[in-house]
């Protein structure tokens, strides 16, 4: 496993892990080598480290440019130009800018608009209503001169006299060019330029006002008819309308089925027609279209989820199940074909009607089909394919082989030069270094030997994962410390200057982060003395025959260790022994921790944030790890050799460190608790689960897998609820586990990790329920 | 300030505006030009805008599922296309965005045509210009002049066209104007009043140096426009007409169909962007490096694809290598028309000799060697005038000019009358009597030694040793030494315009008067035109300040040459963003229709034009 995490942001520059001298950049194989060659090489190189210090505090800079992240930054980057540059800039990477101005005129338009349909809606309910009275009676069987009267008696009549020509056309009246009144407003046209409503239309616009009268505030009722009587009322309408006007041109006193009206009239009532109409109407191309375009939104949503999960499982991790990430293939498969089947229907829609779609319809549903084509082909190609089953095992393989190797190597290598160094440090003198260093109130500590590097226990957490910016304030507080010992006043200055900015940025990125990571860690710690209540309740008679002992003796020692590498040492050796004592009590914090390591591979987030727990608020350790002591106490009667016990300390912890290690190592332990959660965790934010239920079928499967709920880490406590107060306790921790899950939602998204919120807040949810189960049959 | 990813901005707006759901673009004809510079037809298909129609197109269906976005200019005729539409709404929804200033009386006309209350949005979104480039913009307008005035449609085009860019950029500069055109200082004023009028459109936060606008004319240089070019973009332009980034290759013998129209445009086309500014030779060797790539990726042939892994590889890379394979034809296709057409017509040494035209001073050699090249079969109609033109234009007071024989010559050869006379109409449009700067000679001190160390330095390529004029006088404005006697602000003019002759002024405005050509304008006209008040300019010394965003407009049209002088411009000058924009963006052909354009008016009506230019 790496230690030295080179800074991410250079880009596609070669990247270095391991230990790095950070002024030759020689790989070293430890920590401990890594000291002793800065000792030998850079002892004198004062000089450069103010060189050095300059370049450090530009990468803090550039870090923070990056995490701050302006949109559209992008851009710049996409470009491929020439890069022979004077200064100026090119107008193709000229920096973003905003919208251009806009006016708006809604409100104006609105405004007499307002007027306009005011006055509109009057028009048209005034006809609506006069039509409704022309309807009303039995015009077949009345005469003439009756209907005429009625006719008059609903709107009164322009007199003849008046108009001597057609308002609409202009020309003159006589004998042979007729005065019509129009019915519906009483305006004087002409033949040509009349109009009539048939009785079909008049009778389906007056049917929504009279029901609507009748009945008011049902629209289920007052709504359109269907649009095929719609249709037909057209149809006949347009048939009478032809012949009837040939007709009617010799005599046209009677209108027996229709009514005589103006252009106007006409025209507002058949748009009072079409809108009725298209109120309802919704046509098949936009039902489909409509499904193409969800279709579409999944795809853009799991896609990445799946490319994610091949490229980690072809370079033979053991992050994610290659069960479940078949499914996940199959599924957004099958999300393509229905899109292609989708577009097709939407493209043969309405070709085998009689009245075949318009041109620009058609021309609709060809672009609808040509987008959907060029989408699938932009992403279906895409789609990485996936190692199949033996050759998953071989890679799987080979990466624990590789990684199996690094760890020999790097554990032979630290012990060695362990060795070396315990026979370097007796001969320094411990009191002054101990004196000089005060404890530090954010950064890591610094170890006593006044190393230039982070001490060992950051090997083990933090340096590996932190951020590049804690790992450059590490750096400046060594080169700080060794400045004070070479009494270098100026430099002491510049570097505390330094310090002081890094830190200030650094503070600045970690605020919101430290609210989560110290919430967090109490719960953490909560949930460990909860533990620890209940190993006491159980082995109470062994504690409390050792435990006075061991007190008593502990604080010389302990404190020696903690300030060395005593606080996360001791924080595995707890869950080391936690682990060992009960079992299943280790799986549900490893259970947790494998949901956001589903996303990361080396820097899950959960490490990160012990480290960050480890980083930012030291106080609290304090009470946390004399609590720990019994813990280690358990451990160390056993190889007690009061001689030397310091030595004998280090060892042992050490020893431990690997072991807690090892025991932490994501790849070991997520193989059967991320085997197990993932496919859950799928199924659950998988919406479509129904419907795929029985074609692909990894999530029945995989679910089958695990015991029971599946999901459910808590069920295996149950199981061992053989303890008599386990309830209490159980609750409790489910309590203390939606915390956890709670503060980690909040981690991923400020890290934008957007599909880890998913899976765990239906990770909450599923919590929350069962402690609500819980609850009742309490 | 970049003009294209304004307008871009603003139709993505449009759409986004609109929400989910299928959707239709109403445009007009100029808006459609302007939309299709920014937006590919597929890149606005994944915005599900599925149909693109005209709003004055008779055969459009009602729709009612789909929504409606129109972006039109608000001209007489839209508005009332657009009122008809909504009396009988074919779509479902509309949303409605004018790309300059409405009139309220027409939005009421409008509002009042939506009775159905269909109208979800109405807006103006300023993007009323062509953006070419970044740092390009043309407003397609072809034939601007009457003489030595603006067409008055033209005119109000031109001004309709700048104010938006100006909105689009969100600046609201000063202005200056070249003052040896006439038509220069119209558009300024009218671009001003636009910006009085619209005071609160225009007001923008306010940077320390206030952002300028500088008005030029393109009679100033017309040997730019006439001279053949070697860079992608321009040969392209030159050679073949790239017309709102498509070019025409119908004529190509053999071309195969579906590349008879091709789009350039540097935004999808990697190769594009990268090579656009690069000369011809090093796009040879560019293409010969892609088409390697290509065949690199290329799967040789079916037998190599008999293993389900090399399938597997093949549809990975299948998308990325049509895309390739796309790209490559079109590149090919294209560069290798250049070539033909640069074999054909003979342009190396054609070039060579208009090169020596336009920047070296050796009347006998250059005379020379333009005569034998008329006298070359190979060399066509086009480029024999150009030459003449060039020689005409450079040469025009020798006192040993050649001009009448090369006249002769080009009869021999048959070139068509219209053509020669062009030749006079240029000399009319571009010639001495004209210019307000020099463009040929150079008169003061520091002019004549850069010249004599550009002589003594030697040239580093025959082909473009041409700068044009623009590149002089942009390099002086952001030094801050370009002369307010030639480029006088716009604001500080008040006094001038005031100025009656034979005032006190008289004698100091004549001695300042350096450049005033002879000729019937001498009078009245020079004595106002030149005049530069002392007073006002001490006032306004904070414009002077080196201006750090700058819009340059042609009247008359830019050429891609002058485009990439600003390119390089904005490159080397650290804090100096440059915008250009024309009237047009030029060839020589599409030149010397304007120039045609032009001067036949100033034939036809000679008096009157003078008149007006006198005022």
């Amino acid at each position: 496993m790496a230690s030295s995490y080179p800074p991410p942001f250079e880009g596609t520059g070669e990247v270095k892990e391991g230990f790095i001298c950070p002024l030759c950049h020689k790989d070293l194989q430890s920590f401990y080598q890594l000291q002793d060659h800065y000792e030998e090489e850079h002892s004198g190189d004062d000089r450069h480290v103010r060189g050095q210090l300059k370049s450090l505090v530009q990468k803090a800079k550039k870090a923070k440019d990056k995490l701050l992240k302006r949109d559209g930054d992008d851009r710049a980057d996409t470009g491929s130009y020439e890069s022979f540059y004077y200064g100026g800039v090119d107008p193709y990477m000229w920096e973003p800018q905003e919208l251009g101005a806009t006016r708006n005129h809604q409100d104006y338009f609105k405004k007499h608009r307002a007027a306009r349909i005011d006055h509109y809606v009057i028009e048209v309910n005034k006809l609506l209503i006069r039509l409704e009275k022309l309807t009303s009676f039995d015009r077949t069987n009345s005469d003439v001169a009756k209907i005429r009267a009625i006719e008059k008696s609903v709107v009164p009549w322009v007199s003849d006299s008046d108009v001597p020509f057609c308002p609409d056309c202009g020309n003159k009246f006589n004998i042979r060019n007729r005065r019509h009144h129009c019915r519906l407003c009483g305006s004087i046209m002409c033949r040509k330029c009349m109009d009539f409503v048939p009785l079909p239309l008049a009778y389906k616009l007056t049917s929504g006002t009279r029901e609507s009268l009748c009945i008011p505030g049902s629209p289920g009722q007052s709504q359109a008819p269907p649009s095929g009587a719609g249709a037909s009322g057209m149809g006949s309408r347009r048939g009478s309308l032809s012949s009837l006007s040939s007709v009617t041109s010799m005599l046209e006193e009677k209108d027996d089925e229709k009514i005589r009206c103006c252009h106007h009239c006409m025209d507002t009532l058949l748009k009072r027609q079409q809108k009725l109409e298209e109120r309802d109407h919704m046509p098949d191309i936009v039902k489909l279209y409509e499904r193409l375009r969800m279709c579409m939104d999944k795809v853009d949503e799991k896609a990445p989820e799946y490319i994610k999960v091949a490229e980690s499982l072809n370079a033979g991790e053991t992050t994610y199940n290659l069960d479940s990430a078949g499914g996940l293939r199959l599924e957004v498969q099958k999300y393509y074909e229905l899109i292609d089947a989708l577009s097709k229907r939407i493209l043969t829609l309405g070709m085998k009607d009689d009245p075949a779609p318009t041109p620009k319809s058609l021309h609709l549903q060809k672009m609808i089909r040509y987008t959907a084509t060029l989408f699938v082909q932009e992403k279906l190609l895409g789609l990485m394919s996936l190692p199949t089953k033996d050759k998953y095992e071989a890679l799987k393989e080979k990466r624990k082989q590789e990684q199996e190797k690094k760890l020999q190597q790097e554990r032979l290598a630290a012990q060695e030069s362990m060795r070396k160094r315990q026979e370097s440090e007796k001969n320094r003198s411990v009191a002054t270094t101990n004196g000089e260093v005060p404890p530090a109130p954010k950064p890591p500590r610094m170890t006593k030997a006044g190393g230039w590097l982070p001490s060992a226990d950051s090997k083990k957490t933090h340096s590996e994962l932190k951020d590049p910016l804690l790992q450059q304030i590490d750096n400046i507080q060594s080169f700080l410390r060794q400045a004070r010992e070479a009494q270098r006043t100026d430099e002491v200055a510049m570097l505390e200057e330094n310090l002081r900015q890094l830190q200030d940025e650094y503070d600045q990125q970690q605020t919101s982060l430290a609210i989560a990571l110290s919430q967090k860690l109490a719960q953490e710690e909560n949930l460990q003395q909860g533990e620890i209540q209940r190993l006491e309740a159980r082995e109470r008679s062994e504690w409390e025959q050792r435990a006075p002992a061991a007190d008593s003796r502990q604080p010389s020692s302990i404190w020696e260790c903690s300030l060395d590498l005593g606080e996360p040492v001791a924080g595995y050796v707890e869950e080391d022994k936690i682990g060992e004592v009960t079992p299943k009590f280790e799986r549900s914090p490893l259970s947790l921790r494998a949901f956001p390591a589903l996303a990361g591979q080396e820097e899950s987030p959960p490490r990160l944030r012990s480290l960050g727990g480890h980083v930012t608020p030291p106080s609290s350790e304090g009470p946390n790890s004399s609590s720990l002591n019994p813990f280690e106490e358990d451990s160390t009667p056993t190889e007690e050799d009061p001689s030397n016990p310091f030595f004998e300390d280090i060892q042992e912890e050490h020893k431990e460190v690997s072991n807690g290690k090892k025991e932490y190592n994501p790849f070991d332990d997520e193989e059967d608790n991320g085997g197990q959660e993932e496919p859950a965790a799928t199924s659950l934010g998988n919406p479509f689960e129904e419907e795929s239920s029985e074609t692909s079928n990894p999530f029945t499967e995989a679910s089958g897998d695990s015991p029971g709920v599946s999901t459910n880490p808590f069920e295996g406590d149950e199981d061992a609820g053989a303890l008599a107060d386990i309830d209490m306790i159980e609750e409790e921790l489910l309590l203390q586990q939606i915390d956890n899950i709670r503060a980690y939602i909040f981690d991923a998204k400020i890290n934008g990790r957007l599909d880890e919120v998913e899976l765990l807040s239906a990770n909450l949810r599923e919590l929350q329920h069962t402690l609500q189960e819980q609850k009742k049959t309490h | 300030m970049n003009v294209t990813l304004a307008v871009k901005q603003y139709v993505t707006r449009m759409i986004e505006d609109s929400g989910p759901g299928m959707k239709v673009l109403l445009m007009d004809k100029d808006t459609t030009s302007i939309v299709s510079m920014v937006y590919t037809q597929s890149e606005i298909l994944q915005k599900e805008v599925y149909l693109l129609e005209r709003i004055d197109s008779q055969n459009r269906d009602n729709m009612k599922h789909l929504k409606a976005i129109c972006y039109l200019r608000p001209t007489k005729e839209n508005v009332e296309s657009l009122i008809q539409e909504l009396r009988r709404p074919k779509y479902s929804v509309y949303f409605i965005y004018f790309s300059n200033v409405i009139s309220k009386s027409e939005i009421k006309a409008l509002a009042e045509a939506d009775e159905q209350e269909v109208v979800a949005e109405i807006q103006e979104f300023y993007g009323d210009f062509i953006a070419v480039n970044p740092h390009l913009f043309s407003l397609n307008l072809q034939g601007v002049a009457r003489g030595r005035s603006w067409d008055p449609t033209m005119l109000a085009r031109s001004t309709q066209g700048l104010t938006s860019v100006l909105l689009a950029l969100k600046k609201c500069p000063v202005i200056r104007y070249q003052l040896s055109s006439d038509m220069a200082k119209r558009l300024a004023e009218s671009v001003k009043l636009i910006i009085t009028k619209e005071y609160e459109l225009f007001d923008f936060r306010k940077t320390e140096v206030p952002p300028l606008l500088l008005i030029l004319d393109r009679s100033d240089d017309a040997i730019t426009p006439l001279l053949n070019q070697w860079t992608y973009q321009a040969m392209v332009h030159e050679l073949l007409g790239l017309n709102n980034n498509r070019i025409d290759l119908s004529r190509v013998p053999g071309i195969s169909k579906d590349l008879r129209e091709v789009v350039l445009s540097a935004d999808n086309d990697d190769f594009y962007a990268n090579n656009l500014y690069l000369n011809f030779g090093e796009i040879g060797t560019n293409i010969k490096n892609l088409m390697e790539d290509f065949q690199k990726k290329k799967p040789k042939g079916q037998q190599r694809l008999e293993s389900i892994s090399d399938m597997k590889a093949f549809v990975d890379s299948y998308p990325q290598f049509k895309k390739m394979s796309g790209a490559v034809s079109k590149h090919v296709t294209v560069v290798g028309e250049l070539s033909r057409l640069v074999a054909e017509r003979q342009l190396m040494e054609v070039s060579e000799v208009e090169q020596e035209l336009a920047c070296q001073n050796d009347h006998s050699s250059a005379q020379q060697k333009v005569r034998r090249l008329l006298r070359l079969p190979g060399v066509c109609e086009l480029d024999a005038v150009r030459l003449v033109m060039l020689y005409a234009l450079r040469y025009e007071r020798h006192s040993n000019s050649a001009l009448p024989a090369m006249m002769e010559e080009l009869a021999k050869r048959g070139v068509s009358e219209k053509y020669r006379k062009m030749v006079h109409s240029v000399v009319e449009y571009g010639g001495k009597r004209v210019r307000g700067s020099d463009l040929v000679t150079a008169t003061d001190a520091v002019a004549i030694t850069k010249q004599f160390l550009k002589g003594l330095k030697g040239v580093e390529n025959v082909y473009t040793q041409h700068q044009p004029l623009l590149q002089d006088t942009l390099d002086q404005l952001v030094k801050g030494k370009l002369r307010d006697a030639q480029f006088p602000y716009l604001g500080a003019s008040s006094l001038r315009d005031r100025y009656t002759p034979g005032g006190p002024h008289l004698g100091a405005s004549s001695l300042r008067d350096r450049y005033t050509p002879g000729g019937p304008h001498l009078g009245a006209s020079s004595l106002r035109d030149r005049y530069t008040p002392g007073g006002p300019h001490l006032g306004a010394s904070s414009l002077r300040d080196r201006p750090q965003d700058v819009l340059v407009f042609v009247v008359g049209g830019a050429t891609y040459e002058e485009a990439l002088c600003v390119y390089n411009l904005n490159r080397s000058v650290p804090g100096v963003r440059i915008v250009l924009g024309g009237t047009t963006v030029h060839s020589t052909k599409s030149f010397l229709e304007e120039v045609t354009m032009t001067t036949g008016n100033i034939s036809d009506r000679a008096g009157a034009g003078r008149n007006l230019s006198r005022r």
